[in-house]
This record gives C-alpha cells, sequence and structure tokens, in this order.
C-alpha cells in the first residue's frame, strides 16, 4: 500500500555542517506520527518542509498521491498548529476559526462550520471572545480548531503541548489524541518529550542530528531500539563501553557498547560487584546509584527496600542491549 | 522575474528621491568659485560656528529642562501628577513656526509680558527686544525639551527596580546609585534625546528667521543666499550644513551604545515614591502647576490674539476689543481659506506617499517569509534577496532625517530646474507638484520608521499560520499584515501629516503663490502687521494638528 504521506528523500542543508535528511518516511492515511528529538535535531525543519514553508534542496513530498514539492502552502491544505498557536490578535475567536473558510460558496455554510469545529474541540459558543481573553489551553484548542475547519488533509503541530502547564498537558494530550482520532486525520507531531510521543503517537520516529534514527512504535523502539542513539534517547539507560572490567561482567566483547536499563539491573547475591552511593525514593520504587569498583556508575530501579546507601552489593543483569562501538 | 526587479527597482526610486538630488548639490557646489568665496567670507564661517554652538546649547538646556522634569513626574507621586504629566508634553503639538509666532507675541517687544512689565515699571519704551542667540536659545529650549523629557520618562519606565535594590543593598547611597545604576541605564534614552535636539536644533528655521535679526545661523544663511541670487554659494553653504549634521550624527550614534535595557530581562519599574512632608509636597505641586501654565502660556496667548480684530490694539497692556471677525474673513474670503486649503492636500498627499513608500518598504525589506510556492535552491549562505537589499532600502529610508530641511529644500530647486529626462531631471521648480514632493521625502524618515517598527514586531508565524490557511500573499497582506501593522500605520502618518502641516522650512524655499502654504500665510499677515489673521491661521493649524495627532494615537 503506498502511503498517504510520502517523503522520498527529502533532504535540506542549512551550512556544511547543518543538514536534515535525506529523509524517507511514509506515513498511512489516519495514522498519528510523532516527530522526537532534541533540540536542533531537525524535527521543526521536517515540518514545515511539508507545511511548505521551506523547501528542499533534493527529494520529493507526496501527499495522498500529488507530489506536493513545489506547490506553495496556500495550495497545500496542511493544517498547522504553531508552538505560539500564531492566533491573529485582530481577530476574535470565530473569525480566526473562519480564516481559511473565506471562498466557500454559500455564507452561511461558514458560520456553521465554525460552530461545528469549535464544538469540536469543546468551545462552542466562543465565536465572540477576543483570544488574548483565553487561557493557554483554550488558545491552543482555538488554534486545532482553525486548522481543521478547512479539512486538510494533513494536520501538523509544532510542539502542541509545550506551552502549558504540566498538569493540564497530561489531560489535553489525551484529548488531543482521542479528537485527531475522532476526525481520522494524518497527523505528524513535533515534540521533544517521550513521554508525549509514546502518548499521543501510533508510531515514532526519532530524528537526530537531521537523520531519521528509528521508526516504529514505542514498545519497539524502547525494547529494539535499532542504535546506541535512540536506546540512550528513549527511556533510562545505563551505557557501558567495552573493554573494562564491568563490560566483561555483564558480558560484553570488545568493540561493543552495552546498553542495560535500569529495571533489568537486579541485585543478587553474586555478579558485578558495587556500593550503593544514593538512593531516589519515587513511591512504588526507588533509583539506587551503585558505583562499580572500576569508578563507574550505574543506575538500577528496584523495590524501595531494596538497599540502603553504603551497601554492598552485587548486580545481574536480566536484557542487555549491544551495539558496535563505531556506533557511539 | 517580476519579484526579483522589485527590490533593486525600489532601492532606485529611493535613490533618486533622496539620494540623487542631494548629489547633484554636492557635484554642482564643487564646480566654479563659490568654495572659495564661501571660505574667503567670514560670515559664512560665522553662520557655521553659530549654527553648532547653538544646537549644542540647545542639547544643554532642553536636558536641563527635560531630565528633572522626568524624573519628578516618574519617580514621585504628588497632586495633580498624572494631568500634569501630559500637559507638559504639549509644545510637541506646537509647529515650529506656530510656536515662534506664539513667542513674539507673548514675549516680543510688543508682546503682553513686555507691555505688562512697561505699564507696571512706566516705562517709555519696552523694556527689551526678544533678539539675537538669547530669543533662539529661550525658543529652542521651549518646544525641544520635550524629547527630553518623553525619552527619558521612557527609559525610567523600562528600569528594574531591582537593579536600584541590588545596588542599595551594595551599600550606594541615593547619589551614588542615581549616578552608578541610573544614568548608566538612562544613557540610551538620554543619547537619542540629544540627538534628536541636536538635528532639530541644527535644522531650526523658524527661529532664527524670526528671532535672529543680524544673527545668523546656517539655515537662515542658505536661505539669505538664495535670495540674493546666489545659488552657487548656497550650495555651498548647503552642503558645509550637511556636512555638520552628519558629523553629528555619527559621534552621537556612537555614544549610544546598545539597548542594554532591552537586554536585561523585564522587571517591574519602581514605584512612585510619595512626597510624605506637606510643605514639600505642596511646593511640587505648586512648581508643577506653575510651570504648567508657563508651558501653556504661548497657546493661551496665541487663542487670544486671534481674536483681536485689525488695528483696534495700540498701546494698551490688554487689547481692547476682541471677537471672532478674523476667523469669519478667514473662512469667508476665498483667497485667505485658499493656503488653508493648499496645506491640508498637500499634507495629505505627501502624507499617503510616505506611507506608501514606507509600506513597499517593509514589505520588501522586512516583510514575512514568503509564503508560496518553493524555488530552486540557493546556494549555501548566500543571503536572500530580502537580506541584501534591506541594509540599502532602510538607509534610503533614514536619510532625510539626517540632513536639514533646508538642505532638501536647496537640493530639490537645484535638481528638479532643469530639463534632462536622460538624467531623470524635469522642471518642477514654479510647478505645485515641487512642495508636496519635499514633504514627502521630509515624511519618509517619519512613516518608515513606524511602519519598519511594525513589521519587526509581527510575528512571522501569523503569515505562515494565514497561508497554511490557503491565503495567498496578497489575502495575507491584506487581512492579517494590514490589519496588524494599522497603530503603526496611524502613528506615523498621523506625524508625518501634522510636520507637512506646519512646515515652514522647506515651504519657504519652494512655494509657488498657487500652492503657498499656511505657514507663508502667516508670514505675509505678519508683515502687514495683520497679527489676529496670522494668531488665527496658528490656532487652526494647531488645532487640526492636535486632533491628527490624537486620531494616531488612538488604539
Amino acid at each position: 500500500m503506498t502511503p498517504f504521506v510520502l517523503l522520498d528523500g527529502v533532504h535540506k542543508q542549512w551550512s556544511p555542517t547543518v543538514r536534515v535528511g535525506p529523509l524517507l518516511l511514509g506515513i498511512p492515511r489516519g495514522e498519528i506520527v510523532a516527530l522526537l528529538g532534541p533540540s536542533g535535531s531537525g524535527k521543526t525543519t521536517v515540518l514545515r518542509l511539508l507545511a511548505g514553508f521551506e523547501a528542499p534542496d533534493a527529494g520529493r513530498l507526496v501527499i495522498d498521491g500529488e507530489d506536493v514539492t513545489a506547490v506553495p502552502p496556500a495550495r497545500r491544505r496542511c493544517g498547522m498548529v504553531f508552538q505560539h498557536y500564531a492566533l491573529f490578535p485582530h481577530l476574535d475567536v470565530g473569525g480566526n476559526v473562519a480564516f481559511g473558510l473565506k471562498g466557500s460558496p454559500e455564507p452561511g455554510a461558514a458560520g456553521q462550520k465554525v460552530a461545528e469545529v469549535l464544538a469540536l474541540v469543546g468551545l462552542a459558543g466562543f465565536e465572540g471572545r477576543k483570544v488574548q481573553e483565553l487561557s493557554g489551553g483554550q488558545q491552543q484548542r482555538v488554534a486545532l480548531a482553525r486548522a481543521l475547519a478547512p479539512e486538510p488533509r494533513v494536520l501538523l503541530l509544532d510542539e502542541p503541548l509545550s506551552n502549558l502547564d504540566p498538569t493540564l498537558r497530561e489531560r489535553t494530550r489525551r484529548e488531543l489524541r482521542a479528537l485527531i482520532k475522532r476526525v481520522g486525520i494524518t497527523t505528524l507531531f513535533v515534540t521533544h518529550e517521550q513521554e508525549e510521543a509514546f502518548d499521543l503517537g501510533d508510531r515514532v520516529a526519532v530524528l537526530n542530528d537531521g537523520r531519521l534514527e528509528q521508526v516504529g512504535a514505542a514498545d519497539e523502539l524502547y525494547e529494539r531500539p535499532a542504535s546506541l542513539f535512540v536506546a540512550t534517547f528513549v527511556g533510562r539507560a545505563n551505557v557501558v563501553r567495552g573493554g573494562g572490567a564491568t563490560a566483561r561482567a555483564l558480558g560484553a566483547h570488545d568493540g561493543e557498547v552495552l546498553v542495560v536499563r535500569p529495571e533489568r539491573l537486579r541485585f543478587a547475591d553474586a555478579g558485578l560487584p558495587g556500593t550503593v552511593r544514593e538512593r531516589r525514593y519515587t513511591g512504588a520504587a526507588a533509583f539506587y546509584q551503585v558505583e562499580t569498583e572500576r569508578g563507574e556508575r550505574l543506575e538500577v530501579l528496584a523495590g524501595p527496600e531494596a538497599a540502603r546507601v553504603g551497601d554492598r552489593v552485587y548486580l545481574e543483569p536480566a536484557g542487555v542491549l549491544t551495539f558496535p562501538e563505531e556506533r557511539a | 522575474m517580476r519579484a526579483r526587479l522589485a527590490r533593486p527597482a525600489f532601492t532606485l526610486l529611493l535613490a533618486w528621491l533622496v539620494l540623487y538630488p542631494v548629489a547633484i548639490v554636492v557635484a554642482d557646489s564643487v564646480r566654479g568659485d563659490a568654495v572659495a568665496t564661501f571660505v574667503s567670507r567670514p560670515g559664512e564661517w560665522g553662520a557655521l560656528w553659530a549654527s553648532l554652538w547653538i544646537s549644542l546649547a540647545s542639547v544643554a538646556l532642553a536636558a536641563a529642562i527635560g531630565v528633572p522634569l522626568a524624573f519628578l513626574f516618574e519617580w514621585l507621586e504628588f497632586p495633580g501628577r498624572k494631568a500634569l504629566g501630559s500637559l507638559i508634553a504639549l509644545p510637541a503639538v506646537l509647529p515650529p513656526f506656530v510656536g515662534v509666532l506664539a513667542f513674539l507675541f507673548l514675549y516680543g517687544e510688543s508682546g503682553f509680558v513686555a507691555r505688562a512689565v512697561q505699564a507696571v515699571f512706566g516705562l517709555r519704551g519696552p523694556p527689551w527686544r526678544l533678539q539675537g542667540a538669547g530669543a533662539i536659545l529661550l525658543v529652542h529650549a521651549y518646544s525641544m525639551y520635550v524629547y527630553f523629557y518623553l525619552l527619558t520618562r521612557a527609559g525610567l519606565a523600562k528600569l528594574d527596580a531591582s537593579m536600584l535594590e541590588a545596588a542599595h543593598a551594595l551599600g550606594a547611597g541615593r547619589w551614588e546609585t542615581l549616578r552608578r545604576v541610573t544614568f548608566p541605564l538612562l544613557r540610551p534614552s538620554l543619547a537619542g534625546a540629544a540627538l534628536l535636539v541636536f538635528m532639530t536644533a541644527l535644522g531650526s528655521f523658524s527661529a532664527p528667521y524670526v528671532f535672529g535679526g543680524g544673527f545668523r545661523v546656517m539655515t537662515t544663511q542658505i536661505v539669505a543666499t538664495k535670495l540674493n541670487g546666489e545659488l552657487p554659494l548656497a550650495m555651498v553653504e548647503t552642503v558645509a550644513l550637511a556636512l555638520v549634521a552628519a558629523l553629528g550624527l555619527a559621534l552621537l550614534r556612537r555614544t549610544e551604545g546598545d539597548e542594554l535595557l532591552a537586554a536585561l530581562g523585564k522587571g517591574a519599574a519602581p514605584p512612585r515614591r510619595p512626597i510624605r512632608r506637606a510643605p514639600i509636597r505642596a511646593l511640587a505641586a505648586t512648581a508643577g502647576w506653575l510651570f504648567t501654565v508657563l508651558l501653556l502660556l504661548p497657546h493661551l496667548t496665541l487663542a487670544l490674539v486671534s481674536l483681536v480684530p485689525y488695528s483696534s490694539w495700540t498701546t494698551e497692556a490688554l487689547p481692547p476689543v476682541l471677537s471672532f471677525v478674523n476667523y469669519q474673513r478667514l473662512f469667508g474670503e476665498p483667497e485667505r481659506l485658499r493656503p488653508l486649503v493648499n496645506s491640508l492636500w498637500m499634507a495629505a498627499a505627501s502624507t499617503l506617499g510616505a506611507v506608501a513608500l514606507a509600506l513597499a518598504a517593509g514589505a520588501l525589506a522586512r516583510g514575512q517569509r514568503a509564503p508560496r510556492a518553493p524555488r530552486a535552491p540557493r546556494a549555501l549562505h548566500a543571503p536572500s534577496p530580502r537580506d541584501r537589499w534591506r541594509g540599502p532600502i532602510e538607509t534610503l529610508i533614514a536619510l532625510p532625517w539626517a540632513l536639514p530641511g533646508t538642505v532638501f529644500a536647496i537640493a530639490l530647486t537645484t535638481t528638479f530646474s532643469v530639463h534632462a529626462p536622460l538624467a531623470l531631471r524635469w522642471v518642477l521648480v514654479g510647478t505645485v507638484f515641487l512642495l508636496p514632493l519635499a514633504y514627502l521625502v521630509r515624511n519618509l524618515p517619519i512613516t518608515g520608521r513606524a511602519v519598519l517598527a511594525g513589521y519587526r514586531q509581527l510575528d512571522p508565524a501569523l503569515a505562515e499560520a494565514a497561508a497554511s490557511l490557503g491565503a495567498g500573499r496578497w489575502t495575507t497582506f491584506r487581512r492579517v499584515t494590514l490589519p496588524l501593522l494599522r497603530p503603526a500605520l496611524a502613528a506615523g502618518g498621523s506625524l508625518a501629516f501634522v510636520a507637512a502641516l506646519g512646515d515652514f522650512v522647506t515651504s519657504i524655499v519652494l512655494y509657488t503663490y498657487d500652492n503657498r502654504p499656511i505657514s507663508i500665510e502667516i508670514m505675509s499677515s505678519l508683515r502687514l502687521n495683520e497679527l489676529g489673521v496670522a494668531a488665527a491661521f496658528g490656532v487652526i493649524l494647531m488645532l487640526v494638528s492636535a486632533l491628527v495627532l490624537g486620531f494616531g494615537a488612538r488604539r
């Protein structure tokens, strides 16, 4: 099956050292893909390339079988929610949402559509409100309603939740996913928070230094990371370089890098010896910093009463990921 | 292709309007023996030196009045502070020539104050003559302290109280904090005000023209030389004045420094300290009110004199008869109304032109990322056409500000007195079009500054949002950019309109009988000793200016 959205060898070079791509990414119709990566990895550039605000140096952008690489943004039909929402300050909520609707044949239809979309985002009756008077969460929903109103083919979200306070963020995240699924629109959204990407996205695309490291479901990324970068960027990880006693004790060969998740290290009667230096209590469990005899620090997730600071312990790995050294 | 030519073409148009006339004057002035004449005449050097020291003294006087007032109104709380604080900026509403007129009626040798002194002491002649450098400085101090007042107040309002508290906590006393923290932080504001006053004083024409007497500054010298028919010499004088202006600009720009305050986060401004001791509070309030009355006196004088019928007031201390006859004549006689109509259409046309050019400059130099079809990629590091043309466009837009009005007037007369279409010169001297063109060029910095600032404040994401919602270039401009620029357009447009309406310095060089503006009519009324009519024109000018400025400041 051909994907609904396709970035085919898309490449953009800013300077000899800063570039994005070449990227190959296909998104089936109706899927939500989270673009996850550290700041500066090129996430937003990918979004802007798709929206048409940047032109690729090479490659093709295809939406619904149409090559849109040379189509101006105004005719790409990509709805976009900007990081700071970019609501028009001189228009009220209704005016903002109706902006993309003007030019529709019958005038009454626009008003009806505005009401419909506002109801969809839970802001029914807000048409006459000034955007400056709305809370951050409401502004975000107006921006979403505005993007959805012209019924775009693709929805693009640039860090849509980063301007909300943490408690609101988690609830909004669930609502946002439910809403997108209800509309059924193909969605690409950018985030630098792993939890957000896992929660919202059907699949997650990890971007590093302008390159796609891996695309897959959340558990796939966590359990079977394709690279050392993905292993360390997604979830907590202990990294042990090959060649040392610690690496050997954990079963590594020369030229390999080991990654062990904290929950995959157990306190045992025998194994890698070390001393507990720190204990960070989180309620149901605790994180322990264990110093090996060679001075390396390893993080262990275990029961809250499993050890005390100063205890001499032995560690046993229950699952180790190995990567070749040169990829590090 | 069309879009690629737009920026160079627009830059050339600006260069033709702004740079070309000045270049022609410079080129013409070095020909012939005018330079030798200039160098050999001590009067020329005297006028140049007078321009310079009058300007510097004006800066010092304006600062001495404006800065303490700014501290008084921004830092202390006393009865009537708010109302007085805005009244005190009133001289800004008075067009320079009208201000001079008001001073003449108030402090001139037959003005109210002189007559009162004469009456009180039973003197036979007027107690003083308002003439020479002192008179010019008095008018300058009155009309230019506003720059220091407004800019210092704005700077103080931006100060972060925690910085002053930090200084106190580190053991600095009140004076030490003022000297080591407050003033250094205010430096950009003070330097900006000094620059404004210096340039305004250097280009000032009305006050030296009316009060100068035998005392010549460069602006009046240029006009006198031109009236004598020594145009080549006038050009050399013009170039000399322009050089002093450029020098002053360069020197003051260097001391302006960076916008320190902008870089250092936002803290709350220090709270106003109420004056606790009752006598001092009363004193501050009284002083404030007295000062305001003093400031308002010229306006009131003008209004009063406009009610005095022709030749009804001779030796009395106060006019014996008051009536609206001057206004009736002014609006009743078509010939009298002509200057008002002339000024209004020329100000409106030149403002429209200046706003349109400023908008074009903003769109071409600062416009938001073009939401249109992506083109072939550019070479790495190559600046976009927008970036490449931004510098030239913005410099050309700002340039007329750096040159006194007289300079432009002479430059335009010189350029447009020759028919040479291949050199882009046509004969406009003697037509009604040259004066509005001069207003337009002179007002470019005003509208340009406002519109470019407006463009800088626009969030580029807004244009992208519009594009992603299906709006093309023109729709985005019409439905997003233009509405958001409205306050900037209103502010810049109203300032430009008022400046053109009250202009005297370019008008006196470029007017014809058919387009004589209000200021020229005021001058001829004064010559005919029709003081009431002159004052009535002044009052109308003042009211229209206040009205337009009020409209422009509305949000």
